[in-house]
């Protein structure tokens, strides 16, 4: 055909937009400096209970904790979409070990520690 | 309609030559005649036959639906077929021209009602283009046939097989048989033709109801027949129980058993009081909205800023929310775009059978009291020839017998069954009335007349069906499994509390029996941790049944020593009566004494208690859980007794099994939170509201503790727990494990 005759300069050059990709919540993002140890910190600086007699307001106070993280985290999420992505995450390898090094962190005495309560 | 040639020529739908065929052989089927009445053409049985031979010859041969659809076009069942068996009926049985043409006019009928289905694997674009047209034409002949004023159709039909059904078993030809099958099958489609939910009909539908259908019946003594033909079964009847049980399934699947079994002040103040439910839930609902509703008009405009960490600020507008924390985060939520993809399931087109047997039917007051009557007889008379014989034919995997018909058995035995558990709970109300004249025939009747249902026999083949289908993926038919099985549970529970020793000794076997079967429990556990997206139905199916499972076991296992020593003397009597008759020494096995019958006891409730306690454990589990919590998120369509169930089942994980933990996560707070303090939240008048509030303070009120403790719950409660660290988050240590 003729546009192998005129080296295809007339040809028209599809210019192919890329679509910008939507970010996504997953292992990255939930390890990075805004996902978990941002949510460990806060947990400590601003959560405070008032204790019995007030157990909802206690649990609302702590569910809006959470709301906000996440919004902050992941802003296009819903929150009960962003807890299901959230606890689907919970179940890869990686966040896994996670997940165990930080309960480990919390232990009252390291596991070497022969010498066991029981 | 169309009416010339040409204009049938230029209409593509349906071959223009078959459409004329089929029209001209029913244009010399006949007419109305001088009198005004319809009048037979001159070879009316010919013209019958050939219309026969044309749906065989190309309907099922060529796998097309053009001379159903011409039929249904022509107005033949309502023109032809049902005046002609209006006309002939009467000389039925001494004019053998017009017995056959009857009997040909029913073969038609037959064929034209038998229920529209697409097979995705044989379907081609004929079907498709043909269904909907057909399925409504269906639905006419419905209500043509019960709504047919001059002769009684269905009667007809019986009366049609009557010669053959006196015939005795062994004397009956092929051709009466299959003249009773086309009578019985006729029955079938008329009790199973329904609307079809995806096309939209112009046909008031109470005038094909299940309401109407049975009053039809009753009008037409056709429950005599159905009872007739199923109290016979085995003797006088053999191939016929899958029709009678199909007929069975399309009359009972959906009715609500309770209802049929109260009197009618009862049922009356019980509707009073689901209408006063219902108006105080909207009430409350209506309120909740109003709570938050918006106090001046919606272009006010007010805007608002939420003050948030690091200096950053979310705007609001709206003015429903002011003043109010929880409100403001839900707007927040609720304004986002966004939505997480639902999994929206792999299949569409079993939807129908989805819903098969789990949509409540609603009947008129005349259509229960015939299906009362109907249901009483069926009992006293039926139940066990039928269900018995039914048994032994899945059993043999006999020709006649077709998947489906497992899955109507196994829904009809859960159905009579609760049918006769209600019936003898209304006669015990009854005669505990000092005022009634009714006598006492509760406390003396045992359980005999459903005793083919409880036999071990019955047992085995429902375990290997529920087995099956759980393997197969069949969920359809699992959650008949267990919802027989459920069922079978509550009814051995009311036995053990008859007043009749042999029932109670018949329980206590059966209680014993499935106490110790290892594989029972563990398929029950397994079908409540495998739920996923199988539908609601089935979540009420699967989670009623591990809680009935659970409670049997439970009250089993508490049963006290004194209860197992009287068991134990009954038996023993049983035995040396049964000695005695048969004229042999026992061998002083019967003389055992007191105190070793309480060791004896002791140690066995101790072994029980052991065994439940391990059992109990198995059933609580993250998985079950997450089960639980798909069925609690529909706490707003919950019944009463729904509720309950859930209720027990996380006031056993958090207190009972002190596994809490498995209930510390977000979304789980998130509901329990939703549920007592809104919006949308449970009816603060419930019947249940109470506890649901106390144990959702109490749960709260651990949870607020063991963060407090410790504070890498936090993270944890973003997820399922891992086994791992499941026991060091409950108990803030490691396991000790034992050494060897």
């Amino acid at each position: 055909q003729p546009a192998s005759a005129d080296l295809g300069i007339d040809e028209e050059i599809k210019v192919v937009k890329k679509r910008r990709p939507i970010p996504k919540l997953d292992e990255e993002r939930l390890l990075s400096d805004a996902g978990i140890p941002r949510l460990q910190r806060i947990s400590k600086e601003r959560l405070r209970f008032k204790g019995k007699g007030h157990e909802y307001g206690d649990i609302a106070r702590m569910l809006n904790m959470y709301q906000l993280w996440l919004d902050d985290l992941y802003p296009r999420a819903k929150f009960a979409d962003a807890l299901t992505m959230i606890e689907a995450l919970g179940h890869r390898k990686r966040i896994q070990i996670s997940r165990k090094a930080w309960i480990d962190e919390g232990k009252p005495r390291p596991p070497v520690d022969s010498e066991d309560e029981d | 309609h169309q009416t010339t040639l040409d204009e049938w020529a230029k209409d593509p739908v349906v071959d223009p030559e078959v459409r004329a065929h089929v029209y001209s052989l029913i244009t010399a089927l006949g007419g109305t005649g001088d009198d005004g009445t319809y009048a037979l053409g001159d070879d009316a049985l010919l013209c019958l036959k050939d219309l026969r031979r044309w749906l065989k010859f190309v309907d099922a041969k060529l796998n097309r639906h053009d001379v159903a659809r011409s039929m249904a076009e022509a107005n033949l069942v309502k023109g032809d077929l049902l005046e002609i068996l209006a006309k002939v009926s009467e000389k039925l049985i001494h004019d053998k021209l017009k017995y056959k043409i009857a009997l040909a006019c029913l073969e038609l009928l037959v064929h034209l009602t038998w229920p529209f289905e697409i097979d995705p694997d044989q379907a081609t674009a004929d079907h498709y283009r043909h269904g909907p047209y057909l399925q409504l034409a269906q639905i006419g002949y419905k209500r043509a046939i019960l709504q047919f004023d001059r002769a009684r159709i269905l009667q007809t039909a019986v009366r049609i097989a009557l010669p053959s059904m006196t015939v005795p078993l062994r004397e009956r030809s092929p051709r009466d048989e299959g003249i009773i099958r086309i009578a019985l099958y006729f029955i079938r489609n008329i009790a199973m033709l329904s609307p079809p939910n995806n096309v939209p009909t112009d046909i008031d539908e109470a005038e094909i109801s299940r309401s109407t259908t049975i009053d039809t019946f009753h009008e037409q003594d056709i429950f005599q027949v159905l009872l007739t033909v199923a109290s016979n079964i085995g003797e006088d009847f053999v191939e016929q129980d899958v029709a009678i049980l199909e007929i069975l399934f399309y009359l009972l699947k959906g009715v609500e058993v309770e209802k049929l079994f109260m009197t009618e002040k009862d049922l009356t103040s019980k509707n009073t009081d689901e209408l006063k439910n219902l108006i105080q839930k909207e009430k409350s609902m209506l309120a909740g909205y109003a709570r938050h509703a918006p106090t001046r008009h919606n272009r006010f405009g007010t805007m608002v800023w939420v003050k948030r960490d690091d200096d950053k600020v979310s705007t609001l507008s709206g003015q429903d929310f002011l003043g109010k924390t929880q409100r403001t985060m839900q707007k927040m939520d609720t304004t986002k775009k966004w939505n997480k993809p639902k999994w929206r399931g792999r299949k569409k087109d079993n939807d129908h059978e989805r819903d098969e047997f789990d949509l409540p039917v609603a009947l008129t007051s005349s259509a229960r009291k015939h299906l009362t009557d109907f249901v009483e007889e069926f009992l006293d008379s039926s139940f066990n020839p039928l269900f018995m014989h039914l048994r032994k034919a899945i059993e043999r995997e006999a020709e006649r017998v077709e998947t489906r018909h497992s899955r109507q058995y196994f829904y009809l035995v859960s159905w009579f069954l609760r049918a006769e558990c209600a019936r003898r709970r209304m006669i015990k109300e009854r005669a505990a009335d000092p005022r009634s004249a009714e006598v006492l025939t509760a406390e003396d009747e045992s359980y005999g007349l459903v005793a083919e249902v409880m036999n071990q026999e019955t047992f085995i083949l429902l375990n290997r069906y529920m087995q099956r289908s759980q393997d197969e993926k069949a969920w359809q038919d699992l959650n008949a499994g267990m919802k027989c099985f459920t069922q079978i549970l509550l009814t051995v529970q009311e036995m053990s509390e008859s007043a009749l020793e042999e029932d109670q000794e018949i329980a206590e076997n059966i209680q014993n029996r499935i106490f110790y079967e290892e594989s029972t429990h563990d398929r029950i556990v397994h079908i409540l941790r495998d739920y996923k997206h199988q539908g609601f139905g089935y979540l009420d199916a699967c989670t009623e049944l591990s809680h009935v499972f659970l409670r049997m076991l439970e009250r089993y296992a508490k049963q006290n020593v004194d209860l197992q020593v009287r068991s134990r003397r009954r038996a023993r009597k049983i035995r040396k009566k049964q000695a005695q008759a048969q004229g042999v020494d026992d061998g002083g096995k019967a003389h055992v004494s007191e105190t070793e019958d309480i060791a004896a006891a002791q140690r066995t409730t101790s072994e029980r208690k052991f065994d439940f306690a391990r059992f109990a454990a198995k059933f609580v589990n993250q998985s079950s859980v997450n089960t639980f919590i798909s069925f609690l998120r529909y706490y707003r369509d919950l019944d009463t007794e729904q509720l309950k169930r859930a209720h027990r089942f996380f006031y056993r994980v958090t207190f009972k099994m002190e596994l809490g933990v498995l209930l510390y996560r977000v979304d789980i707070l998130q509901i329990f939170y939703k549920m007592i303090k809104g919006p949308e939240g449970l009816d603060s008048e419930a019947a249940n509201f109470k506890e649901w509030e106390e144990f959702i303070r109490h749960f709260f009120r651990t949870v607020v503790k063991r963060v407090q403790d410790r504070p890498e719950l936090i993270v944890e409660m973003l997820f399922s727990k891992i086994p791992a660290t499941l026991f060091f988050l409950e108990h803030g240590y490691d396991r000790v494990m034992p050494t060897r």
